[in-house]
């Protein structure tokens, strides 16, 4: 039993211990590369709910509903590959980043609160009232480009 | 007249009827002299648009209202705050007349006489024509009053406005836009478009320390004034983008793949490049492919 205890106990801090280890193991290249395809496949998700909001594409409830979904998810994944590992490798990320830290968590969590409210419209039937959501989370995409990312 | 026109229909009164005929006439006289002295507000609400003259003169939250001022603009100077431009006569421009409007988009003077601060484009907006003047003078005589106070501007030393009337000499020619003759129509008008109304050169062009805008280099971009890149509008960076993708980034403020510009952009596209008729944005793109290539700095 007390070797069973032991072997248990041993078990339980590799995982833990391995866990952490894996995270700040990954190369800074890799962290930029892992937040610039989570950004990807945001802009996959939004892009055709963009266009049903201009009226550019027919309005589709069940694609803006599946595609919020997505995008919550999402939404909360960038973020940790902004770790300060990754500030000496070249992106669009600016400086602001890390000497705005504040000011950029607050946009992360627009983005997801927006991304929030979408979720709710979509849910339900006022297609207008979706389609002012999806124009919200555009705004909070422009704003957090604005300050943050250098423009090409 | 009367005798070949009026056979079966012969006149009871000859006076009468010859005094009727000229009443109409001067009615009609009259009425076409006041249609040409009023400005079609509807034409107006489009110039508005593509002016994006709502950017500067609104509030930047939800629910602020429309040319009621508000919106600040952070430059190496001090902060300026866009003025109430509703008809309010004591908020707003209520008590202006079109001439004082006139005088202060074409030669950026205040209808007391002061000049104004050219954070107000007048050195673009000096070439929009006397029609299109108008219409945005009929234009914002429709919009409800708001008695919103316009903010001061926050300008330190440079609140002290006699320099400006060195800086004007140095820097500012008002003259309506002259179309090129060498350049198609097409390009004319996005020539227009973009050096007039659309006044893009304002934040596109960067500026010397005098905050004076750089005309060799113009439309070519640079540091904007917070700091931030402004990109490049020559062929140098737009000959990237197919002539489709321009359109449907300027008309839906989106890429292709689902990539969203700075808000400061976006913002532009949802107030005027996205409003703008069809051929219109492509009158537009047409005149930025035309210019020289521009090297980034």
């Amino acid at each position: 039993m007390k070797v069973k205890h032991v072997v248990v106990a041993l078990t339980a801090f590799t995982l833990s211990a391995g866990a952490s280890l894996a995270l700040a193991q990954a190369k800074p290249e890799v962290l930029v590369k892992q937040r610039q395809a989570a950004m990807t496949l945001q802009g996959k998700y939004f892009g055709p709910l963009a266009a049903m909001a201009q009226g550019k594409a027919p309005f589709n409830g069940a694609v803006v509903a599946r595609n919020a979904g997505f995008l919550e998810a999402l939404s909360q994944m960038p973020w940790d590959g902004f770790d300060a590992a990754s500030k000496g490798v070249k992106s669009e990320a600016l400086p602001a980043v890390y000497s705005d830290a504040a000011k950029f968590k607050l946009a992360s969590e627009n983005l997801h609160a927006a991304v929030g409210k979408l979720v709710a419209a979509s849910k339900g039937s006022d297609e207008a009232a979706t389609k002012a959501a999806i124009g919200g989370v555009g705004k909070t995409c422009g704003g957090c480009h604005d300050d943050f990312r250098e423009k090409h | 007249m009367t005798a070949t026109r009026g056979k079966s229909h012969p006149p009871r009164n000859a006076a009468l009827q010859c005094a009727l005929r000229t009443s109409l006439l001067a009615l009609l006289v009259a009425g076409a002299g006041a249609a040409a002295a009023q400005g079609d507000a509807k034409q107006g609400e489009y110039l508005a648009a593509a002016g994006g003259c709502v950017g500067c003169h609104s509030e930047a939250k939800e629910g602020a209202v429309p040319f009621a001022g508000g919106r600040a603009l952070k430059t190496p100077f001090g902060t300026f705050y866009g003025p109430n431009i509703t008809p309010h006569p004591q908020a707003g421009i209520g008590s202006w007349s079109e001439a004082d409007f006139v005088r202060a988009m074409r030669h950026g003077v205040r209808p007391d006489g002061a000049n104004l601060y050219p954070a107000f484009p007048y050195p673009s907006f000096t070439k929009i024509s006397d029609k299109d003047l108008s219409d945005l003078w009929a234009y914002l005589r429709t919009l409800p009053p708001s008695d919103r106070v316009s903010r001061k501007h926050d300008l330190g030393l440079f609140g002290w406005r006699p320099p400006l009337t060195v800086w004007k000499r140095l820097f500012f020619t008002p003259g309506e836009f002259k179309a090129d003759a060498r350049a198609t129509p097409e390009v004319n008008r996005g020539a227009y478009l973009v050096q007039a109304l659309g006044h893009c050169g304002e934040c596109h062009t960067p500026r010397n320390f005098l905050g004076a805008p750089i005309q060799s280099r113009y439309l070519a971009g640079g540091k904007g004034p917070e700091g931030k890149t402004i990109p490049n509008l020559t062929p140098t960076r737009l000959k990237k983008q197919s002539d489709g993708e321009l359109k449907d980034f300027l008309a839906f403020g989106v890429t292709a793949d689902g990539d969203v510009p700075a808000e400061a952009m976006g913002e532009v596209i949802r107030n005027t490049t996205g409003k703008l008729l069809p051929e219109d944005l492509m009158a537009l793109i047409s005149y930025l492919r035309s210019l020289p290539p521009i090297s980034s700095e």
